[in-house]
Formats: C-alpha cells, sequence, structure tokens
C-alpha cells in the first residue's frame, strides 16, 4: 500500500477505516458466505442449551470383526469391564481357589490346610463375623477373575495387549479390594456362601489355633529353589583321664602295738627336749645326770683322790720335816742378843710350773685356814705381756702342788678372798674383767661368775679388788677399781654380775681437748682401794698420781677429802687392826707414810730406797708392820721400838733378778708370805723380836692384847703428835648416819 | 611323721606305766592341711562318740567328703588288721586315746 501522507496530524479512531495498516483495530464486519442458509432472525435469537453426558460417542457397543477360520464376521467378546478404559494391567499369578486348576492341585496335596510352624503364635484374636468374611472373600476372589483370565488367555490366541483389557489386576488386596468386590461379585457371591458355610465352626471357635492355608502356587509361575550351607560332618571322640595313683597299705591294729608305739614316741620327744635345752644347762645336767656305773666310778676316784692326798702330804711332810718343824716351833734364839732388831727366816718357796714366767701379784692367805693362802699370778711387766693367768691355792702342808689352781684367759692382777664363804674368790684381770672363782668345784669348771666383756667390765687394768658388805637383798658384792678411773661396785646375782659405778675419779688436771675437739674430763686412774674397818660406806682410793682419796658410797661425784700423798702411783693403803683412823700407805717414790685420818700431813714417814710394793700392819701388833720393795728386801718396822728405822731388813729373793711384789701376813701364826716377780711365793717366819707382845700392866692383869695393843698405839701417838683436838673427818661428818 | 601334742599324757597307772593319750601319726601321707583337719576332725568325732565307733566314723567321713571330695573311708576301732588301696596323698593312719585307731583313706 503506498503510504498516505499524513498532512493530516491527529488520528482519531473514526477515521481508522481509511487506515489500512491498522487492519486488526477494525471491527470486522460479518463475513457472510454465500451458501448460508438465510435464518430468520427469531431463530438467531433462540437460546440453545448444551449438556454434559457420560455417553461417550465413539464407544463401540459390539464390535464385530471377521473371522477367517469361519469365513464370516464374529461379534467380539464385550470387555469384563465395560465402558472403562484400562490404564494399567498387570498379569497376576492367583488361581481361583474352585477352578479346575485349583482343585487339581489340591487334589495333589499342596493347597493342605497345614499348621506353621511357628505354631500357638498364629491364634487370632475374635472378630466379628462381617470381618472374617471381608477377609475370606478377598482371596477367592483374585483366584476367579485369575481363573476367567486363565480360561481366556488359553482361548485368546493372538496377544493383543491393549485390546486385553479383561486382565486381572494385582492380588493385592488393598488395591483390589474396592474394585474387586465390583467386578467379581458375581463369581465372589457365588464363593462367599460356601466359605461362609466353612468359615462357621471357625468363628466360633477363635480362641483357638488358626491354622495358616498354604497358598497354592502352581508350576509355572512359582518353583520352589532351596539351599542348604555347608554343614560339617560331625565326629565322635571320647577319652579317659588316668586315674589318681593308687597304693596299698595294711597294717595290724591292737592295744599291744598301740602302746609300744607310744612309748617308743614318748621316748623320742624326751629326747628331743634334751637336745633344745642350752647347752650350758645341758653340761650341768649332764653333770648331774649319771648312771649307776658313773657314780660307782667317781665315787671309786673319790677315795683314791683321798688316798693320795694323804699319801702327798705324807711324803711332803717327810721331805719338808725339818722346815714344818722350824715353821711351827723353832724360835731364833739369837734375837735375844740383837737388840730389838730381827730376822725372817725363809721356810718354803712355792712355784707353780706353767707359771714359772708369771709375777705374783697379789697373795692372800685364807681367813678360815691358817695353811692355805691364795695367789694370783699375772704379769706386771707391760712390754711382755703374758697371754694367761692363773689363780692357785697354796697349802703349807703341800709345798709342792698347788691345793687348787685354774687358769685364766688374761693375767690375773688382784684378788680378793670372801671372809664369810672362804671358798669365794674374786680377782681381777688385767683385760679389766672380774671374775668369781668357787674353790669348792672342781678343777675342770671354770669361774662361777664372770663379768660381761662387752658392757660391764673394766676397760682397763683392774688393780685392787675387796669383798665389801652385802647388799640389802643379801647379795654378796664387791668393789674393783681399775685404771680407767672406775670404783664398780659388783653384786653378785643368780647367773651374772651385776655392775654399778660408785664413783669416777676426777682428776685435777683441767679437760683436755679430744680427738674431735671436744674437752674431755681426764680421769684419774685408780691403783688401790680399802675399806674402812667399821663403817662399811667409806673407802679410801689411791690414785697413779700419787692422791688419797677418802669417799663414800653415799657420795658419787665427790671425794670426801683428799691428800697429796705421794708422787708415784699409790700401792696399798691399809688400816690399822687396832685403830681405825691409822693407815698406811705405800708408793712408787720409794716412801711408806702413815697416816692419821683428817690430817693432810702424815704422822710417820719412811724411805725404804726402791720402790715400795705392799706396806701390811701386823694382825698381832698395832704398832707393827711390813712392807717389800723393788729390791727384793723387806722391811718390817716396830714404830714401839724404833720410830724411824726398821727393825729387819732382809733380802728375800736376790736383787738382781726378781723384785718382791707383793706381802702378807698370816692371821694367826708368826709368819709372812711374799710374792715375787719370777712365780715364786716364799713363806718366811718372823722372829720373835719382830712379835712383840704387850705385857699388860701390873695393876690390870686380865686385860686383853687388844685393848693393850691400842693403848699402846695411843700412848705412841701422842708422843708424835698432839691429841686429835677435831674428830677425824670420818668421824665428824658421818656421826649421824 | 610329726606329733602334735595336743593333749598332755594321762595319769601313770601302776608302777612305770604312763598312758599317753594325744593323738599320734602312725602313718600318713596327707598334706599338711587336711592332715591336721584330719586329726581334730578323728579327735573331736572320738570324744565325742566315745561309745559307739559306728557314729564316730560316720561322723569323719561325711565330714572328710565334704570338705575334700566324695569317697572317703573311714575305720574306728580297737584291734582290727587291714590292707587297703588308697589314692596316694590320701591316707591317715593315727592312734588316739590310748587304745584307739583310726585309718581314714579316700578311694573312689
Amino acid at each position: 500500500m503506498a503510504p498516505k501522507k499524513q498532512k493530516e496530524g491527529n488520528k482519531s479512531r473514526a477515521n481508522l477505516a481509511e487506515d489500512e495498516a491498522l487492519d486488526w483495530l477494525k471491527p470486522r464486519t460479518l463475513l457472510k458466505p454465500d451458501d448460508q442458509e438465510e435464518v430468520p432472525e427469531a431463530d438467531l435469537e433462540e437460546e440453545v442449551g448444551r449438556v454434559l453426558t457420560t455417553i461417550n460417542p465413539q464407544w463401540v457397543a459390539d464390535e464385530v470383526a471377521y473371522h477367517y477360520g469361519q469365513g464370516r464376521f464374529v461379534l467380539k467378546p464385550k470387555p469384563t469391564f465395560g465402558k472403562a478404559y484400562p490404564l494399567y494391567i498387570y498379569q497376576g499369578t492367583a488361581i481361583r481357589k474352585d477352578s479346575e486348576e485349583a482343585k487339581a492341585q489340591i487334589a495333589a496335596g499342596y493347597g493342605m490346610v497345614g499348621f506353621d510352624d511357628a505354631g500357638p503364635k498364629r491364634a487370632k484374636v475374635k472378630k466379628s463375623a462381617a470381618e472374617e468374611e471381608e477377609e475370606e472373600e478377598p482371596e477367592p476372589e483374585p483366584a476367579a477373575p485369575a481363573e476367567e483370565a486363565k480360561a481366556e488367555e488359553d482361548a485368546v490366541q493372538e496377544e493383543e495387549k491393549p485390546a486385553a483389557p479383561e486382565e486381572v489386576e494385582a492380588p493385592v488386596d488393598e488395591a483390589a479390594v474396592g474394585e474387586e468386590t465390583a467386578v467379581a461379585e458375581e463369581g465372589g457371591e457365588e464363593a462367599a456362601p460356601e466359605e461362609k458355610a466353612g468359615e462357621e465352626p471357625l468363628i466360633e471357635e477363635v480362641i483357638t489355633i488358626k491354622p495358616r492355608v498354604k497358598k497354592l502356587a502352581n508350576q509355572f509361575n512359582f518353583c520352589e529353589r532351596a539351599a542348604l550351607t555347608y554343614n560339617n560332618p560331625r565326629r565322635s571322640v571320647d577319652t579317659q583321664t588316668i586315674p589318681p595313683p593308687r597304693a596299698n597299705y595294711g597294717s595290724t591294729c591292737l592295744q599291744s602295738i598301740i602302746f609300744d608305739f607310744y612309748q617308743e614316741d614318748y621316748a623320742r620327744k624326751m629326747k628331743e627336749k634334751e637336745d633344745e635345752k642350752p647347752k650350758r644347762l645341758r653340761k650341768k645336767a649332764a653333770k648331774h645326770a649319771k648312771s649307776a656305773q658313773q657314780i660307782h666310778d667317781e665315787q671309786l676316784a673319790q677315795r683314791i683322790r683321798e688316798a693320795w692326798t694323804i699319801l702327798e702330804r705324807l711324803v711332803n711332810q717327810n721331805i719338808y720335816d725339818d722346815i714344818a718343824q722350824d715353821y711351827r716351833y723353832w724360835d731364833d734364839p739369837s734375837d735375844e742378843f740383837r737388840e730389838g732388831m730381827g730376822s725372817l727366816l725363809p721356810l718354803w718357796k712355792f712355784q707353780f710350773e706353767p707359771m714359772r714366767s708369771h709375777a705374783v701379784c697379789e697373795v692372800q692367805w685364807n681367813p678360815h685356814y691358817q695353811d692355805l693362802f691364795a695367789v694370783a699370778y699375772g704379769s706386771l711387766d707391760f712390754t711382755q705381756q703374758q697371754k694367761n693367768g692363773c689363780l692357785c691355792l697354796f697349802s703349807i702342808k703341800n709345798p709342792a702342788y698347788p691345793e687348787y689352781s685354774v687358769i685364766t684367759e688374761s693375767p690375773i692382777i688382784c684378788l680378793d678372798v670372801y671372809h664369810e664363804t672362804p671358798y669365794l674368790i674374786c680377782v681381777g684381770r688385767y683385760d679389766g674383767n672380774v671374775c668369781v672363782y668357787n674353790a669348792q668345784l672342781t678343777l675342770e669348771s671354770s669361774y662361777q661368775y664372770k663379768s660381761d666383756s662387752v658392757r660391764d667390765k673394766h676397760s682397763n687394768i683392774v688393780w685392787e679388788i675387796r669383798w665389801g658388805a652385802r647388799l640389802i637383798d643379801g647379795e654378796a658384792s664387791f668393789f674393783s677399781i681399775s685404771g680407767d678411773g672406775r670404783v664398780v661396785q659388783w653384786a653378785v646375782m643368780p647367773g651374772e654380775l651385776q655392775a654399778t659405778t660408785i664413783i669416777t675419779l676426777q682428776s685435777s688436771v683441767p679437760p683436755i681437748p679430744g680427738p674431735d675437739g671436744t674437752l674431755l674430763t681426764v680421769n684419774s686412774c685408780g691403783s688401790c682401794i680399802c675399806f674402812h674397818p667399821e663403817k662399811a660406806d667409806i673407802f679410801m682410793v689411791g690414785t697413779e698420781d700419787g692422791m688419797i682419796h677418802t669417799c663414800s658410797l653415799k657420795y658419787n661425784r665427790n671425794y670426801v677429802r683428799s691428800v697429796q700423798g705421794h708422787h708415784m702411783p699409790v700401792y696399798r693403803i691399809h688400816y690399822n687392826y687396832f685403830n681405825n683412823s691409822i693407815y698406811a700407805s705405800c708408793s712408787g717414790d720409794w716412801r711408806v707414810k702413815i697416816w692419821e685420818d683428817g690430817r693432810d700431813e702424815p704422822l710417820f714417814m719412811f724411805e725404804l730406797g726402791s720402790p715400795v710394793g705392799d706396806v701390811k700392819w701386823a694382825p698381832y701388833s698395832s704398832t707393827v708392820f711390813a712392807a717389800c720393795t723393788a729390791d727384793g728386801k723387806v722391811y718390817v718396822y716396830d714404830l714401839n721400838v724404833n720410830k724411824y728405822r726398821p727393825i729387819c731388813v732382809q733380802a728375800v729373793v736376790s736383787k738382781k733378778t726378781k723384785k718382791l711384789t707383793r706381802i702378807d701376813f698370816n692371821a694367826r701364826l708368826p709368819v709372812l708370805v711374799c710374792g715375787d716377780t719370777k712365780g715364786t711365793s716364799h713363806v718366811v717366819k718372823l722372829s720373835p723380836n719382830l712379835r712383840v707382845m704387850c705385857k699388860p700392866p701390873k695393876k690390870a692383869q686380865g686385860v686383853d692384847q687388844r685393848t693393850l695393843q691400842i693403848m699402846k698405839l695411843d700412848k705412841l701417838l701422842s708422843l708424835v703428835r698432839d691429841p686429835p683436838f677435831q674428830t677425824g673427818v670420818v668421824d665428824e661428818k658421818f656421826d649421824d648416819d | 611323721m610329726a606329733e602334735e601334742g595336743a593333749a598332755a599324757t594321762g595319769g601313770a597307772t601302776a608302777g612305770e606305766k604312763v598312758i599317753h593319750t594325744y593323738p599320734l601319726i602312725r602313718h600318713s601321707d596327707m598334706s599338711e592341711e587336711m592332715r591336721t583337719e584330719a586329726m581334730e576332725l578323728s579327735v573331736t568325732a572320738c570324744e565325742k562318740f566315745s561309745q559307739n565307733n559306728e557314729l564316730a566314723a560316720r561322723m569323719v567321713k561325711e565330714s572328710m567328703d565334704k570338705k575334700f571330695g566324695p569317697a572317703f573311708h573311714v575305720v574306728v576301732g580297737e584291734s582290727y588288721g587291714f590292707e587297703i588301696t588308697y589314692e596316694c596323698t590320701t591316707i591317715c593312719y593315727m592312734y588316739f586315746g590310748g587304745n584307739q585307731a583310726i585309718c581314714i583313706w579316700k578311694c573312689s
């Protein structure tokens, strides 16, 4: 179209008819075809209604098809579902129960009513009849349509799936219930009454076990396939354990056998008990337990021994006959001419073979037997110590051999014979031990008591030992003093010795530093001890530095009194038998001093020219005392006769080889025993001048010797010094005890 | 053969005869524990049933069965001879009371 010139700007709709470009906006005019029927207007206004119906105009009621076999048109069978159009068809496998196929299967034994293997678990709850029916119906219903389908399948050869809408649906109960009831009503109604009849008895007994009906399975749709895992074959194995071992035993049981066995057993037990006892007790017990034969033997031996002793004495007496006579009866007649001087007559020498090289460290007469004296063999030579020592008891009647001897492990330095029981001798040893020997025991036995070597012994040589008073409980006790500065009291307990340190000797030396720097107090070494004859608490101690201390048992720290007596060790302190405040001391500084208790200065002092080993007062005279020195001499003094010079000086042993160590007066006889460093004890007799007795004054004839002696001494003392203006220390302090 | 002196010796009869009544093992190869058990048991039983040996034996046997297993045999008497087969480590032959002998053994 040639575009028109648009001179006129504004266009209106009215002018659209003129515009050919906007054809679509133009109102259409009604175009009439040419051959359209002419209808009057009135008919055109008429309203015509339209209705929807279910009538399918295209549905074919009867379809006909040409059957070539028959040669004619045959009516096609009507579909079972009528006018419905199948959307989905599934071929099931169930068959009707009452179909021939089913019946054939039942006859073959497939559809048997059987109990489930699970048993009573399938008991069903009571249900209403209606429910029962409903449940039952679906079962036969799929069978029925399936049967029909099968029949039709067999009949119809061609497979026209879209044209076979008569197929039965799946036998699923839930899905098919609705349709099947509608479709298979025809078949269902046939079966239902049958079922009902059969169900009736079942409905009534609902509580009982309802058997499960096995579903029929035809061989075309169903096949059974089973598999089994391999089970290992089983085998039996048996065995038997070895029975426990057995043994045989036989015996007879009779009264006699039982009794014998008991006796044996008892004897064995006793023996075992014996073996368990400690050795020493057993030894003692063994000693006592003797058979008859042994006792007889011992008695015999005892008598033989007695006979021999007598024989020995006889022989000795024969040998020493003249000496024995002298010992008793001879008095030196030359004394009358000697003006107060005396002499010592040597009688016997006592020696003990094994102890030849030992020194005599102590001699003491026995208080009970006047012919018996004890000798302690030890060693005073510190450069050559002996390994052992000996304690011997000699009797004058037998100068050849000691009556009793016992060898000890270490040298014996001191001894003391107990006054009460003269067979008990206590000894102090070089190694610091103290022992008590019982002379009554046989010689084989060792000491009766011994101090404990570990705890209780002295740590130094025991210099002197003295028996003391009995203790409160009645036990015997003795005191020992040793170089370690201790005075120890020993109590004789049954079986042991109990030690108590009485006092430790302090020395005046100031404390010296020890190896570890601490200051150690120095103990002075004690060398002799002597008890006051009357007061058992008081005793005197002499030390190695020459001090003489008076001590008391009650005070264990301080001395009652101290006197610097000597410059060398004090070897002996001895109280006068007649005056308890007079005592003598001797020491290695060659001096013998006579003291009075309470005075710091000695009453008498004698210088003997060599170290004095021992000093002893005479038991028969208050003014006679004897001392022995290292040059082998014995000095005898009588203060009544000569206050300054000895009345007897005699060399008992030769000066060169031996020294005299100890001396002792016999209590009853005018005999002296002295020991030397070569193991020999010499017994000497005092000549008459040495044992001058007092004559009682004419006025009082009946006064006894003792008082006379005391008087003599007092007279002597009064000459020497003023009468004591103050009582002695001893009396002063302890008067009130 | 260990002895256990449970009781003191009995009183002495005429002269030197001393009757011992303590339990005394004559032959035993039991373990220590079993042996003491057996001894105490038999002592108790014999003292309890001093008149009746059968009851005493029964008591011992039942106790031993309970404690150490079945098939124990017990003989209590004063005069008999025997020959037995026993399982090893389970025999105890003992005297008690001066005149009684008790034999315990196990054999199933």
